[in-house]
């Protein structure tokens, strides 16, 4: 099979440098380990017998992944022979864009980058926006299985499909026209509807929509937008690209809740129901009081990502500015400045956080300004050194000599370039927030315990680990996965937004 | 052809959404249809009362399942939910509730306990002052269990329906598991009001009784103090059982007995005033000497009941006294040394003279009553008796004399410790006697300790407290003490402490929650054993400076929200209803129902008079 006329090293990079090799395997890996898992779950030792939903899903599982297994190595001979991948090989992608019905993503998400020869960012967020409303749409409709559904159902539905079929069409023209140096004057009609869509939380589809207009107004005069480049290097990485879209899927879930989702259903206690182990009504059983767990962790995740999000958002804004003033003026300025947050940085956060909330009591906005405060120092040490290091560039004393004032230099020279660190350090840092939320709520310091956050569901499901396994498990995955998500993310952010690679 | 396509497909998606749109039941039509499940419509007419609940947060279940109950009804709930009891008493004593979670567990088995210090005027722990409360409370008191259900029964319509100071919530079962391969199965007992009975407790291997300790749990290493009249409450209630004999004791399901006590008979006189007790010579007192129990040679006799008995009823006997008002009914405590001063009393509703009755079951009749302690001679017929009188008739006094507070301490002892005067006690200088500083480990250590008990504590920290076996506790009879060791491991939490079980750290665990029984269940080398309890869970109505402590209208509101039929059904069926903390005592026959029509009413009357 192998060309005897190319060295070994050759075949390596062949390899290594084609994008679909790399994620084909990864997500035959992955695709496989799901697989095996389902299968493990579909057992029942007690009767030796297989449950059938989950052993059909274990299947399905399977089925893909040998699939995906088979275009692997498809595109490994084709690398290896001819250094490029086969119109036909790619067109096995289309085959495999089926898995996206047994929502196995890892597969999807590999196929769409097959199909396409020349991938542009536009095309990759487009394929993503739409992903990730399909996704919502199904997760969504789960609830037509449960006796009654929130009164805005029907509306949200016919949104979400709306939007599907919207985004579909803008997927196909996107890839279709795209790569075009100059995009057509209607392309202007696409990027308002995917702008008008990302109403829902799809963030994908506000990138894309940006993407496009930026695109459209430069009328090809310049290479590409900066944005399109950290997208089109981010998407080379699956891991953080899934990772982004299990964050923009929860986003959009959290939104589309309002309207698809009934909160009572989360809150509400119901005797009749307790401890019911999953079925098609409840998805992932019901907790103690009898309330649908899979609501609740829906509902939890709009407190996790308020909560991550805030809680970084704030201290990157006073930290941020705090350490730009400081590495900017220097001398005594700076000396006050940092030596009043070594203060704050000499105090453990977990434990600044459980004071504040012992004091002032326990409430959302409470502990969002408790996570807050303690990450300060961290961010204004992160930005200080940026600004320190950007002031002495050459482009600075250019607008000094030209007499610019000093908050112009800073905001408008400085900062925009030092700002690249503070984004993947707040990425990696939502994730420590989630899991602080979820832990001080396990304390009982978090929000109020019938609230559903995944703190609180998974603090209530640990007593029944033994019993009712799934009471734990579940919220703990959604911990889990959210945090990996945006460990992920902050990991492909670095290496997308690193000057080096230009 | 891909416009075509596209068109189709949109065609075919809004065709399929509006198809499934037809026969999907949204949450107003389930509200519409007649099901009685879903209780979320909003309140006509009557605007929601805010209402602020207090709570422990070891008790989260039971806030969630009120709040739930009361926000379904119409209320904007309030959450107070504190850490531990002690911050929760303080916010209690702070006023900062509108309803408080609490909980009441009648320890000496008598109605009377479970209702004059919650609910009468004055009483240790009660926020009440209602003429008529306090009226029924003492009538009932005075009557026999014959008389009294009617009074309880007037009591409770007038405290729960009429008045609404509390809002029943259920009766709870009492739950211990322990390690069968460890403990003798049939040495555990498990009793409704008494706390277990160490002396009785075994090895299953009868050879580990001299060398291996047995390991028990508790939840609070801070003991509040080891002399018995001085606290009561879980830390030491357990402890001070085992550690102090009384002269009489409950059985399992609550009768008054001798068995295991100070006396070997008890009689009471007609006229239900006077009681007597005819005392045992086989106890000593025990004390600690380089941590290990020794035997004092002091044997406990009617100097030290007579004693230990009229410092139980006296208020100012001590700084901090929290058990005077159970025995607020002992007039007069003395020593009977005329033997025909008991031929000439009869029993009551008997024929039989009170010497007879003392004299049954005895090997030698009574031939001299001894006024010293150490000439009584059993075998010998020389005897001592007691005689106590109430301040009016009153049968269930010797209900509290079963309590611990009525342990029997060294009047040689406790007056040789206590020479501080209680008037002027200073908390920083005198140190009293069962400080638990003298048993905790470190400077402070000075085990003055005497106890009359089947154990003594040698000292403790607050990972652990050591107990020997009294070495002249009932020698050689059956209630001599089997295991030299019992030690109690302070765990705080409930799942650990059910770990430590299971991993064999500790023996025996006692208050295992409802929702854990399956797990012990489950565990072959554990056995759980349940009873009836007299613990009642309720809601407390603040009764000052708030709309509830006013409005009889919205504290009503609050009561027929309250549904235990949920409760129930929450803890599996391992609760059962109650009225009042008197329920698990006397069966009056009433019931609380939820009724969210009577809600409405009340919440709507409260807001016509705001």
């Amino acid at each position: 099979m192998t060309n005897p006329s190319i060295t070994k090293q050759e075949v390596q990079f062949r390899l290594k440098s084609s994008q679909e090799y790399g994620q084909a395997s990864f997500s035959g890996i992955v695709s496989l380990a799901l697989a095996i898992v389902l299968l493990l779950n579909s057992y029942v030792p007690s009767t030796g017998a297989f449950k059938p939903a989950v052993l059909i899903a274990s299947l399905a599982y399977f089925v893909f992944t040998l699939l995906q297994f088979g275009v692997w190595a498809l595109i490994r001979r084709d690398l290896i022979r001819s250094g490029a991948i086969k119109r036909s090989t790619r067109s096995l992608g289309y085959v495999l864009l089926l898995s996206l019905l047994s929502a196995n993503i890892f597969i999807a998400t590999s196929a769409f980058q097959l199909v396409k020869v020349k991938k542009s960012a536009a095309y990759t967020l487009a394929a993503y926006a739409w992903l990730t409303t399909v996704l919502v749409f199904a997760v969504s409709a789960l609830n037509l299985f449960k006796p009654y559904v929130a009164n805005g159902f029907l509306t949200g539905m016919f949104l979400l499909i709306v939007a599907a079929v919207l985004q579909l069409a803008a997927l196909l023209l996107i890839a279709r026209h795209a790569d075009k140096a100059v995009l057509p004057r209607w392309m202007w009609a696409v990027a308002a509807v995917l702008l008008l869509t990302s109403v829902s939380g799809n963030l994908f589809a506000l990138f894309l929509g940006l993407l496009l207009i930026s695109k459209l107004r430069d009328k090809g005069h310049t290479s590409g937008s900066k944005l399109g480049e950290v997208v089109e290097r981010l998407s080379r990485s699956s891991t953080s690209m899934l990772g982004l879209l299990f964050i923009l899927f929860l986003l959009t879930l959290s939104i589309t809740s309002y309207l698809t989702f009934d909160y009572g259903m989360a809150i509400a206690n119901n005797y009749s129901l307790i401890l019911q182990s999953p079925n098609l009504a409840y998805p992932l059983g019901t907790d103690n009081f009898g309330r649908d767990l899979f609501s609740r962790i829906v509902f939890g995740a709009r407190i996790s990502l308020v909560v991550g999000l805030m809680s970084t958002f704030i201290p990157v804004v006073i930290g941020g500015v705090l350490g730009a003033i400081s590495g900017y003026y220097g001398r005594h300025t700076d000396n006050v400045i940092m030596r009043a947050l070594d203060i704050l940085y000499a105090i453990p956060g977990i434990l600044l956080a459980i004071a504040i909330i012992a004091a002032f009591g326990a409430s959302t906005v409470n502990l969002i300004l408790a996570l807050s405060i303690g990450a300060i120092p961290t961010y204004a040490r992160t930005m200080r050194a940026n600004v320190m290091l950007v002031s002495t560039l050459e482009y600075v004393q250019a607008a000094r000599a030209f007499g610019a004032s000093d908050s112009a230099i800073l905001f408008k020279h400085i900062v925009p370039n030092s700002i690249a660190p503070m984004i993947v350090k707040s990425t990696l840092t939502i994730g420590t927030a989630v899991i602080s939320t979820s832990s001080l709520s396990y304390l009982g310091l978090g929000v109020e315990p019938h609230i559903p956050e995944w703190g609180n569901i998974l603090k209530l499901g640990s007593a029944y680990l033994e019993t009712h396994a799934y009471t734990a498990i579940y919220p703990g995955l959604a911990i889990i996965a959210l945090v990996l998500s945006f460990n992920f993310l902050g990991d492909g952010l670095r290496d997308a937004l690193d000057p080096k690679l230009d | 052809m891909k416009n075509k396509t596209k068109f189709g497909a949109l065609l075919l998606l809004s065709a399929s959404i509006m198809l499934s749109g037809c026969s999907v039941t949204t949450k107003n039509d389930a509200a519409e249809s007649p099901k009685p499940s879903e209780g979320t419509e909003p309140v006509v007419d009557s605007s929601p009362a805010d209402i602020e609940l207090l709570g422990m947060s070891s008790n989260e279940a039971d806030i969630n399942i009120i709040r739930d109950q009361l926000t379904k009804n119409g209320f904007n709930v309030k959450l107070n939910v504190q850490a531990d009891y002690g911050s929760f008493k303080s916010q209690q004593d702070a006023g900062n509730f509108d309803i408080a979670l609490s909980s009441w567990t009648t320890v000496t088995g008598n109605p009377d306990y479970a209702v004059r210090s919650l609910f009468k005027t004055g009483g240790d722990y009660s926020i009440l002052a209602d003429a008529d409360i306090d009226a029924l409370i003492d009538a009932a008191g005075a009557q026999t269990p014959a008389e009294y259900t009617e009074t309880y029964k007037q009591f409770e319509q007038q405290l729960v329906f009429d008045k609404a100071y509390i809002a029943p919530l259920y009766n709870s079962l009492k739950a211990q598991a322990f390690n069968q391969e460890v403990l003798n199965k049939d040495s555990v007992r498990i009793s409704k009001s008494r706390s277990l009975p160490w002396e009785a407790l075994d090895f299953k291997d009868t050879a580990k009784r001299a060398k291996d300790a047995l390991v028990l749990q508790s939840t609070i290493p801070t003991l509040t103090s080891l002399d018995p009249i001085k606290g009561n409450d879980g830390s030491i209630n357990i402890i001070n059982t085992n550690m102090y004999v009384r002269l009489v004791n409950l059985t399992d399901d609550d009768k008054i007995t001798s068995d295991g006590s100070l006396s070997y008979n008890h009689a009471i006189a007609e006229g239900n005033s006077d009681y007597y007790f005819i005392l045992r010579d086989n106890i000593n007192f025990a004390q600690i000497k380089n941590k290990l129990a020794v035997d004092t040679g002091e044997r406990v006799g009617a100097d030290d009941v007579i004693f230990s008995l009229d410092r139980a009823k006296d208020k100012n006997s001590v700084p901090d006294h929290r058990t005077f008002t159970l025995h607020e009914h002992i007039s007069k405590i003395e020593l009977v040394t005329d033997t025909a001063s008991l031929d000439s009393v009869k029993v009551t509703g008997g024929s039989d003279s009170v010497k007879a009755a003392l004299e049954k079951g005895l090997s030698a009749p009574i031939s001299a009553l001894v006024s010293d302690k150490t000439q009584a001679s059993s075998k010998d017929g020389k005897y001592q008796v007691v005689k106590l009188t109430t301040t009016e008739p009153f049968p269930q006094v010797l209900n509290y004399l079963a309590h611990q507070s009525a342990g029997i301490v060294s009047k040689k002892q406790v007056e040789s410790i206590n020479t501080y005067d209680v008037a002027k006690f200073d908390v920083n200088k005198d140190i009293p006697y069962g400080d638990q500083n003298t048993v905790t480990e470190g400077n402070a250590y000075n085990n003055t300790l005497y106890t009359s008990g089947p154990y003594i504590l040698s000292s403790k920290n607050d990972y652990e407290a050591i107990f020997y076996k009294n070495p002249a506790y009932f020698k050689g009879t059956d209630n001599e003490p089997k295991i030299n060791n019992i030690k109690i491991r302070f765990i705080k939490d409930a799942d650990s402490s059910l770990s430590a079980l299971r991993s064999g750290e500790i023996h025996l665990y006692y208050g295992v929650s409802e929702t854990k029984y399956d797990v012990v269940k489950s565990d072959s080398k554990l056995t759980l054993q349940t009873i009836p309890s007299n613990a009642v869970s309720y809601l407390l109505f603040n009764t000052k400076n708030r709309p509830v402590a006013t409005s009889a209208d919205l504290r009503k509101a609050v009561l027929y929200s309250i549904n235990q039929d949920e409760f129930l059904a929450y803890y599996g069926g391992n609760k059962f209803k109650a009225v009042s903390t008197l329920s698990p005592l006397v069966d009056t026959g009433l019931e609380l129902k939820a009724d969210s029509a009577k809600v409405k009413e009340f919440l709507a009357a409260y807001n016509a008079s705001k």
